[in-house]
């Protein structure tokens, strides 16, 4: 029981950098943007979060940054791949890389000294005291409350319950529709790859200020595009996309965990077990059921540039 | 007829230089190859550093980039260049070659790049090629490696005094020789002590991934390790070690600031000495390709204990350290490996160059492969 709730424990944490920029990256694309910049961004957040919490030690207002910085780099991309329609794929990259550089030369002052203030776990009452459940998923710090209770309800209720959430939508399946309704298609997009940009900056800021409270260059490695992946396996959901950041974390909680207690399987599959698992629960439910394909399918109108005169 | 050979000529002169390559003792070569670096003035040099890491990274290339400085004070008037993040890739290559096209007299890589440096170092006979963990030396390339096992023997001494399980965890990398030489020599340096010590070791396939490490050294902890070591450029798992109360050693820099109550010590780095030594080696015209270790002492140690290592402990492990600085190693037969084969027979010491390229874990290691 015990080794379950540690298990759960560390799924949770190291899960919900995953579900964040997951979450975020979900927004984008239902709005028709393919956002490759997550992995940029987050690594932006994270710096930034660590050089606040550096000038003045309050993690919150660390937060707050990494999420202006992530939506400023977000705007960057939102002018390029949808005022000025450039290629999605190439801006999307384009922001990864100058994320990822520009992360590297601010950061070199701040890089390797430790943060003191970083978001403490706090237990809540009663909830926390379940079994097994209890301290893995209610004796976390606030963030984790944040990714996994608030943000994707929020997220679900805006898409799926509103007026300007349908308008999001519809604006990926169908914007020469959604703009002769009278939807401003652009707005609509920059707006929702700067949403996206936002949590991402905050998922960056969530590594290093609630799972590993230092900076160190590269430290991301590859979380962003796992986050990108992760969209696709969640079916463009959020909560469903939220969940597999968490499943992400399991997975990946377990190699370890198998490692650290000898089981007779060879490290190498160990650690290939998340990138199993994602194969496993794509493609065999996808072959098994047809319905599932076409429910899970990506917005219509994903990763195409949006000409009025081409309607 | 005479086109034919003339396109086997070049060949068979390969083949040639191939098998003398191979019959000749390295240090013969490096005999021939002397003087052929001539004088040079100390303004006039130029070297350059490629780095695998950024030098930012707390561990190993911070660790080469504080020797780089160190010599930098030693010669003020010597110019350097620096490249990090260095590729295991032909993209390697690439930049060693700039080095050189930039006027490079010395070209020092902190890691291994096998034959993407060799290249290099073939078409620039007249540059002083370095190449830290390397294997090969040729007319213009050398190599340096630490001895950093005896170090880890010293630390491994300690873990088995604190451990009250005597169940180590280690994190790893990848399953290469000094990740071997480095988990073998705590093992054996606790079973010293404590027979019934043992270590399960957790790769994460990565040298440098602050997450990774950290979720690695909890789990470790929670399948009942009470001492956690490894080769990381990142203090992760002294973070998890200062959390869960149990104790820690690190690798490269000291990072106690990270954990002062678990930190027990660490395999501290030290290339000053050597990098000043080595260029003014080259200026003076004295530099020759060879393969060299740094020991105990000399580039390599433990870091001072931490601040809740008992004394007793420490006296004990230091006593082994004393005696390894006078000339002593801990490492002879019999050794057997993990599956219980003898594989150092009594009586014989391992040498430097057999734990450089030590590739089986010693029995009560287990997780490497």
């Amino acid at each position: 029981m015990a080794l379950l709730s540690d298990l759960l424990g560390h799924a949770v944490l190291s899960g919900s950098v995953l579900a964040l920029g997951a979450l975020g990256e979900v927004i984008a694309e239902r709005a028709g943007v393919l956002d490759l910049g997550v992995e940029g961004l987050m690594s932006l957040g994270a710096v930034v979060a660590v050089m606040t919490v550096t000038a003045t030690p309050h993690p919150w207002l660390g937060l707050l940054a990494a999420g202006l910085v992530g939506g400023l780099g977000a705007g960057v991309l939102a002018l390029s791949s949808v005022v000025l329609r450039a290629n999605q794929v190439l801006c999307g990259v384009a922001i990864t890389f100058l994320g990822l550089g520009l992360s590297s030369v601010i950061g070199r002052s701040v890089a390797g000294i430790p943060i003191s203030a970083v978001f403490e776990p706090v237990s809540i009452p009663v909830l926390s005291s379940i079994p097994v459940i209890g301290p893995a998923f209610f004796s976390q710090n606030v963030l984790v409350y944040l990714i996994y209770l608030v943000l994707p309800a929020l997220v679900h209720f805006w898409m799926f319950r509103t007026r300007s959430g349908l308008d999001l939508r519809a604006v990926g399946e169908n914007p020469a529709a959604a703009d002769a309704v009278g939807v401003p298609v652009m707005r609509l997009r920059a707006l929702a790859v700067i949403l996206g940009g936002v949590l991402a900056g905050l998922a960056g800021a969530d590594l290093t200020l609630a799972v590993v409270p230092v900076w160190s260059d590269g430290m991301i490695a590859g979380r962003g595009w796992i986050a990108v992946a992760l969209v696709i396996f969640a079916g463009y959901r959020p909560v469903v996309a939220v969940l597999s950041g968490l499943l992400f974390g399991l997975v990946t909680a377990v190699g370890f965990m198998g490692q650290a207690r000898g089981w007779p399987i060879a490290p190498a599959i160990l650690n290939t077990l998340p990138y199993l698992g994602t194969v496993a629960c794509i493609i065999v439910p996808m072959l098994a059921f047809a319905k599932l394909r076409s429910a899970m399918a990506a917005p219509a109108a994903l990763g195409t540039p949006y000409y009025r005169s081409g309607r | 007829m005479s086109l034919k050979n003339l396109t086997r000529l070049p060949r068979r002169r390969a083949l040639a230089a191939l098998g003398s390559s191979l019959l000749l003792p390295s240090v013969l070569k490096a005999k021939a190859a002397e003087r052929r670096f001539a004088p040079i003035r100390e303004e006039d040099l130029l070297v350059g550093f490629g780095h695998t890491s950024p030098i930012t990274d707390g561990g190993w290339s911070y660790a080469h980039n504080q020797g780089v400085e160190a010599m930098k004070r030693a010669y003020p008037a010597v110019k350097t260049l620096f490249v990090e993040s260095v590729p295991y890739s032909a993209d390697a290559t690439r930049i060693f070659r700039q080095f050189v096209a930039e006027g490079a007299q010395m070209v020092i890589s902190t890691s291994n790049y096998g034959d993407f440096i060799k290249d290099v170092a073939d078409r620039a006979p007249n540059v002083a090629f370095m190449e830290c963990d390397g294997h090969t030396v040729s007319n213009n390339l050398g190599w340096y490696y630490i001895t950093h096992w005896y170090a880890s023997y010293v630390i491994g001494i300690a873990a088995a005094r604190l451990s009250k399980t005597g169940k180590l965890g280690y994190v790893a990398s990848f399953p290469v020789p000094s990740v071997y030489a480095s988990a073998n020599a705590v093992l054996l340096g606790a079973r010293s002590v404590n027979p019934n010590a043992t270590m399960r070791v957790i790769s994460i396939n990565s040298w440098f991934d602050p997450q990774a490490a950290t979720e690695a050294g909890a789990a470790l902890v929670d399948s009942g390790c009470d001492f956690l070591c490894g080769i990381m450029d990142d203090p992760g798992y002294l973070r998890v070690a200062e959390k869960r109360g149990v104790w820690a050693a690190m690798w490269n820099t000291d990072m106690r600031e990270f954990g002062p109550n678990a930190y027990v010590s660490s395999v501290t780095l030290d290339f000053a000495d050597f990098y000043i030594q080595q260029v003014g080696a080259r200026i003076r015209g004295e530099w020759a390709p060879e393969g060299r270790f740094l020991t105990l002492g000399k580039g390599v140690d433990r870091d001072p204990w931490g601040q809740n290592v008992p004394e007793a402990v420490q006296k004990e492990a230091d006593a082994a350290r004393d005696r390894m600085l006078a000339g002593w190693s801990p490492f002879q037969g019999p050794i057997y490996d993990s599956d219980g084969k003898l594989r150092v027979p009594a009586g014989h010491v391992m040498t430097d160059a057999e734990m450089f390229g030590w590739s089986w874990q010693v029995q009560g290691v287990s997780g490497l492969g």
